[in-house]
């Protein structure tokens, strides 16, 4: 890849480029699911230009040296995330049977990797896009050792049934690369909310609202390079960590905000930065409260 | 979604088997299979089946099963010959193996963290504080003492003189204490071919691998632990390039006149480079010694057909006449032990400089193998790794490729811990990238130096000597690069590659 040999810097342009092409764009288009269907999205829901968008990636999803390289290899960082906010807690985790709902999981990099740790007890992996959970499922019979412990479903967060008890919620819920495409990311969060169990944690990955972010995500890879196809971001929904801490915090009934910024060196692959959740990509990780 | 049959797996297929029985495996891939299949109920599939049970193979199942994080792979072992008579190894005190390695401290710091070194039987161990090495031709010499390892030098422990058959029985034993490996041994691999599509699960980018005993075993991944001649490296269709030297390496069991000029408490390993190639003597405890000498395939065969005493006096002259002198030596059917005795009288040397007598050869001790120099063009592949000597056949001169074999066992197991505790599929390309990319450039730079080392001391006369003579004087008058270089052989050196 190009960009290895390339100097240093914040966040590579292309490479950003790759993991914004690989985001599940789609997820936005939940909320207008949400108005006219109430069960799982359906594939017309999901407009021509997404759908052969998708299939296009799906080929290409699990080739480690295709465009999801990036996300491949940001996979580990996010366990790595996952545990330090863990390991914040004054009480451990449960040893085992630990429940994961992952919201647009795409091809399920996230999905298998959780499912595959030993003190997993179940993932529900959901993506309204048919075609990219095709791959997703495809992928998964790859891996007998994954079978009775991640569970696919073409749905969105709207479509599936509000959790009745404890048993039925989740102590981790991710959205990775996920929430920069939602249109109202407030009452997004207060639906996943629902689904989390009272001390879990809802997890995610986004970038920054910064001037660097729309630099290269708006100005060069839309406008300029063209790599995104012109309208697939819109900056002003970036969020910053500020911004969701400021959110959670507000009498929500959610506590211990952390926030990793994360650089990709070229030739390092990524690596934790502190502070760079300011300029570029960042996890950010909240507890709900244990009532 | 990976295609059913990608290029390169009809590829590898094609170079493990005929075309038929190729064409015949695709068609029976095709046609689906109805049964389900899962790690935890099917007997049949492993995480991790290890090809071999050398030093390189054992160590990495040792290591996997004394960590924690690893210990719940599910892991089986293939190895042609029977385990049983190494894991009850035993020999009286006056008798060694032929078939011994130097063990670099950094080698013997991982079998104690991996629980393996306390079943070393450690009266059968000989640490060494000093290296003489020197040239043959011009008499240059060089002398790596424990001092120039600085206050870094561990014990003032160079490397410890093992027999194979101590280490690889006392990690047989770590392994018997850990439990949890299924053991196949006396069972050759008939064939490895890909796993196929069934209607719940893909396995078609499986291995399968097919023992002589009739079982089949799955693996998620496949660890190439088998040798020079690895056919887990074949079925993966790596290739493995490079040369040989011509030359063969003799190795015997020896008794010397004494334990050495520094005694039980310093012994000493010495060198000599002869055009023909380097004749080592490498102390064993009390008054045994191991011998390599790597020479031409005939001269080897020569030295082989010697009784004992001529034997004893070919190699008392090989550390001690001008190569002028064994060639003569080498050309005469017999009776080499009164010309060498002649000889000797009229060469002038440092008595204390060069290893004491040899007096006796332990019988059925005399043996050689051809040396090779090899190395694969990658360790890893889809689902498959490569360690040790399946990865890399080095020129013995340093003693280095059993080291090496250790380094690349650590690294990996590393890789693996990693992916397990990040729920990465171990098996895949990407989570074995980490180990390809650490252990190959460091293992091609040291195979490099060992390799142009040899091409350098095979010259008989010229400028070529004159500087090489130069290089190891000018070496051993300087403390630091000295220091420097036995770090490195040591392998406690900073890693700079």
């Amino acid at each position: 890849m190009a960009a290895i040999t390339s100097p240093l810097q914040p966040t590579s342009l292309r490479n950003l480029a790759l993991l914004l092409r690989t985001a599940p764009r789609f997820v936005q288009n939940q909320f207008r699911f949400q108005s006219t269907t109430s069960g799982p999205a359906s594939s017309s829901s999901v407009n021509p230009t997404e759908v052969s968008h998708f299939n296009a990636l799906a080929s290409t999803w699990w080739d480690p040296q295709g465009s999801s390289r990036l996300l491949h290899l940001m996979n580990p960082l996010r366990h790595d995330f996952i545990r330090s906010c863990h390991a914040t807690q004054p009480i451990p985790p449960p040893a085992a049977g630990l429940r994961y709902l992952d919201i647009g999981c795409g091809g399920g990099i996230f999905a298998e990797s959780a499912a595959r740790l030993h003190n997993t007890g179940l993932v529900t992996a959901i993506d309204p896009s048919p075609q990219v959970l095709a791959v997703a499922k495809a992928h998964a019979r790859q891996d007998p050792g994954l079978s009775g412990k991640l569970n696919y479903l073409n749905s969105s967060i709207e479509g599936l049934p509000k959790p009745t008890s404890v048993e039925e919620q989740y102590d981790v819920l991710s959205l990775f690369e996920v929430i920069e495409h939602i249109t109202h990311p407030a009452e997004f969060m207060d639906v996943c909310a629902d689904f989390v169990k009272p001390g879990g944690w809802i997890v995610m990955s986004t970038i920054a609202r910064t001037w660097l972010s729309w630099f290269t995500t708006k100005l060069v890879a839309e406008d300029i390079v063209g790599i995104v196809p012109r309208g697939t971001h819109d900056w002003d929904k970036y969020i910053n960590a500020e911004e969701l801490r400021g959110y959670f915090l507000k009498e929500r009934g959610w506590n211990s905000p952390q926030v990793v910024g994360v650089v990709y060196v070229p030739g390092l692959g990524w690596k934790q930065v502190d502070g760079s959740e300011k300029v570029g990509n960042y996890f950010f990780g909240i507890r709900k409260d244990e009532v | 979604m990976r295609p059913l049959q990608s290029p390169l797996q009809a590829r590898q297929l094609s170079e493990y088997v005929c075309n038929n029985c190729t064409r015949q495996l695709r068609r029976q891939r095709r046609r689906y299979a109805t049964t389900t299949l899962t790690t935890s109920s099917n007997p049949d599939i492993y995480d991790v089946v290890c090809v071999g049970g050398g030093p390189a193979g054992l160590s990495l199942l040792a290591a996997l099963r004394s960590n924690p994080a690893t210990s719940r792979l599910k892991i089986a072992l293939v190895e042609s010959q029977s385990l049983t008579p190494i894991r009850s190894f035993s020999l009286p005190p006056t008798q060694f193996s032929n078939r011994c390695s130097s063990l670099t401290p950094s080698s013997v710091r991982f079998l104690q963290s991996i629980g393996a070194w306390k079943f070393v039987k450690r009266e059968r161990v000989q640490a060494y504080r000093e290296m003489r090495v020197w040239d043959g031709v011009s008499g240059a010499s060089i002398d790596f003492d424990t001092a120039a390892l600085g206050p870094g030098g561990k014990d003032g422990v160079i490397a410890y003189m093992n027999e194979n058959l101590n280490l690889t029985s006392a990690l047989l034993q770590r392994i018997d204490e850990l439990g949890g490996v299924d053991v196949l041994d006396g069972q050759k691999v008939a064939d490895i071919r890909l796993g196929e599509e069934g209607e719940d699960v893909d396995l078609s980018s499986w291995p399968v691998v097919k023992v002589s005993g009739g079982r089949e075993i799955t693996a998620r991944l496949l660890v190439g632990a088998d040798g020079a001649n690895s056919p887990v490296r074949a079925f993966a269709g790596i290739q493995s390039r490079g040369w040989d030297y011509e030359r063969h390496g003799v190795v015997a069991t020896l008794k010397m006149e004494g334990p050495g000029w520094g005694g039980e408490d310093h012994k000493i390993a010495y060198q000599r480079f002869l055009p023909t190639g380097p004749i080592a003597m490498l102390p064993l405890p009390g008054s045994y010694s191991t011998l390599v000498w790597s020479t031409t395939p005939e001269l080897a065969a020569k030295l082989k057909s010697l009784n004992e005493q001529d034997f004893v006096s070919m190699v008392n002259a090989g550390l001690r006449l001008s190569p002028t002198d064994l060639k003569y030596l080498h050309s005469m059917p017999e009776g080499q032990t009164d010309e060498a005795t002649w000889r000797e009288q009229h060469t002038p040397f440092e008595t204390n400089k060069i290893p004491q007598r040899v007096v006796g050869v332990q019988e059925g001790t005399i043996a050689s193998f051809p040396l090779k120099f090899r190395h694969a063009d990658t360790y890893i592949g889809e689902r498959i790794a490569l360690v040790g000597d399946a990865a890399h056949t080095v020129h013995p001169l340093a003693g280095q490729g059993l080291n090496q074999g250790q380094g690349d066992v650590e690294s990996l197991a590393k890789t693996i811990e990693y992916s397990v505790t990040h729920g990465q599929d171990i098996g895949v390309q990407l989570s074995l990238e980490a180990y390809n990319a650490e252990r190959y450039a460091q293992n091609n730079l040291l195979m490099g130096v060992m390799d142009k080392l040899h091409k350098l001391y095979a010259v008989e006369s010229g400028p070529v000597v004159a500087l090489r003579s130069l290089g190891l004087r000018a070496v051993d008058g300087l403390g630091p690069l000295k220091g420097f270089f036995m770090k490195q052989a040591a392998g406690t050196g900073v890693k700079v590659f």
